[in-house]
């Protein structure tokens, strides 16, 4: 029995060093956010002699932080917000129904799934500019919405199928109207399915590149992606702009993530399964 | 389901939201990948051409293999990765949640984040690796590590898989949850050492877990764009430029949108065959 419990230790202890060397990337980011240019030019690997706050007082008003923190915010809570509702909405008529349209709907939308958004964004970017949409948040909202609504149809397509009927039959009986019953009785039971949907929503939305990339262009609508980005540049990177971005650019989520971790990585896991 | 017409409007708004930005994207994506449209005015119908520069020139033949190269790595190694944490943290209770959620932490992060830091964890002179390899005296491994075409894709595939490790590892322990207590049970009864218990136990009931990982991490791969553009471009000298690298260069660098539309479509036949036939083979996979 002494040998097993030597070995639990030391298993522990190996796994624990191979987490912390994961973890590394991420102490290296913070510590080089401190550093100024000469040092980390001089010592690679040092620890900061004093906290350079300067580099973040330049990232922060280089970056327009706030500005495009509250961006962030605004599109990612729009888009799940509409995915949610129309995505459900859609997935009412459809769990139950076996028509030959229904069905050719939920086929297609399962297709959405795979469909990388390379595919669609060189005429999104031609309708929306005829349209006037290029640099608008109800622009990249409308994309960013298309993008997962078949994620959030075939989920919420699940869910609503394991719902008895009987509920919406007595709630018919009751002479509730269709939408009645949709939102009195079929949504609230839905809130577990779209806390997890909208997880997934909002961690693809705020991290995304590609479409903040392509379709805004205006400075003050910039997501922190964007910022980082634009921030940074992509010629001559300096480490004492370089970190700071980074730690700036990834600190809401993070944040998040420390105070909701357990239920955050259950969701995404859960929704990944489903 | 009372009125078929009541019905009808509750699908409608995501049918329009869907038709006009997604379904009807596509369609235009197929109708423009035939024509030599450049972004503005006329597009000039050009048939099969752009079809044939794509499978005629070497640049394009050398981005899809590119893609695949990155796509096989990543999903190997990520697999892989991803299981031999899940199976440890599976024996041990004690550290199981904070490792989980400390792998997991990196795929709270933006690809653009991710892809700076990492991009100066490699660069030549002040970067972390080179420092470290330095410092342990293995001062001939130490190179730039994205200027070399023979490290390039590597090097951003590790940046990937390190991003992506803690959430296989997630997806894996769901699995094990799955897996009843009285088939582990049985196994030590049976005297099978924790290895025979892993190869011939775990694994086997783990096929499920395996189908989506392995689908997940594909199908995120094979789209692979945002790395490879933050940390080099596509180069050096082409190295790392992906499929998605070269759609958007062809769009916005050159404005060969016609151009750019069939190496789309391309891009989609692909994902969905291999999603398709993934999907088909690990799931047969799991019957057995």
């Amino acid at each position: 029995m002494r040998g097993f419990k030597l070995r639990m230790v030391l298993l522990n202890a190996l796994v624990l060093v191979l987490v912390a060397a994961m973890l590394m990337p991420l102490l290296y980011m913070i510590t080089m956010s401190f550093r100024t240019a000469t040092e980390i030019a001089q010592a690679p690997l040092g620890v900061p002699e004093r906290f350079a706050w300067e580099n973040y007082l330049r990232a922060f008003g280089g970056m327009n932080y706030v500005r495009a923190v509250l961006n962030s915010v605004f599109i990612t809570i729009s888009v799940t917000g509409l995915t949610a509702l129309l995505g459900s909405m859609a997935a009412f008529p459809l769990a139950r129904n076996t028509s030959r349209l229904a069905r050719i709907f939920v086929l297609l939308v399962a297709l959405g799934l795979a469909t990388p958004n390379f595919v669609t964004i060189t005429p999104i970017y031609v309708i929306f500019r005829d349209l006037g949409l290029l640099d608008t948040y109800l622009g990249i909202i409308l994309a960013f919405s298309a993008l997962n609504l078949p994620l959030a149809v075939f989920f919420y397509v699940g869910f609503i199928g394991a719902i008895p009927q009987d509920l919406v039959d007595a709630a018919k009986l009751d002479n509730c109207s269709d939408w009645q019953v949709f939102w009195y009785v079929i949504r609230p039971l839905l809130v577990p399915a779209t806390a997890t949907l909208s997880l997934f929503v909002m961690l693809m939305v705020w991290n995304d590149f590609t479409y903040p990339l392509l379709l805004l262009t205006d400075k003050d609508k910039f997501t922190v992606t964007i910022s980082v980005y634009r921030f940074v540049g992509n010629t001559n990177i300096q480490p004492d702009m370089l970190f700071p971005a980074a730690v700036l650019g990834s600190l809401p989520l993070l944040v998040l993530f420390v105070i909701f971790q357990r239920r955050i990585v259950a969701g995404v896991t859960a929704g990944a399964v489903k | 389901m009372t009125s078929r017409r009541s019905m009808f409007l509750f699908t409608l708004p995501a049918l329009i939201v869907l038709g006009l930005f997604f379904v009807y994207p596509i369609l235009l994506t197929f109708q423009m990948s035939f024509t030599s449209f450049a972004g503005v005015g006329e597009a000039e119908p050009v048939g099969l051409k752009n079809y044939d520069r794509i499978v005629s020139r070497s640049r394009y033949l050398n981005a899809l293999w590119i893609t695949a190269k990155f796509t096989i790595v990543v999903v190997v190694l990520q697999t892989i990765a991803g299981l031999c944490f899940a199976a440890l943290l599976h024996r041990l209770p004690a550290v199981r949640n904070f490792a989980r959620a400390a792998l997991f932490t990196p795929a709270m992060m933006s690809f653009v984040v991710v892809g700076y830091v990492w991009q100066f964890i490699y660069s030549p002179f002040s970067g972390g690796l080179n420092a470290l390899l330095r410092g342990a005296g293995l001062d001939w491994l130490a190179r730039g590590w994205l200027g070399d075409p023979d490290t390039a894709l590597y090097a951003i595939a590790i940046a990937h898989i390190w991003m992506f490790t803690g959430y296989t590892t997630a997806i894996f322990l769901a699995g094990y949850a799955n897996i009843p207590s009285d088939v582990d049970e049985a196994g030590r009864l049976d005297g099978a050492s924790s290895w025979q218990r892993f190869r011939y136990l775990e694994i086997p009931l783990l096929a499920p877990s395996f189908t989506i990982n392995i689908m997940l991490s594909t199908i995120g791969t094979l789209k692979t764009f945002e790395l490879p553009f933050i940390m080099t471009r596509g180069g050096p000298d082409g190295a790392t430029r992906t499929l998605s690298l070269e759609i958007i260069e062809q769009l916005f660098g050159r404005y060969k949108f016609g151009f750019a539309s069939a190496l789309s479509i391309v891009m989609l036949v692909i994902v969905i065959m291999v999603a398709v036939f993934q999907n088909w083979y690990l799931r047969r996979r799991e019957d057995i």
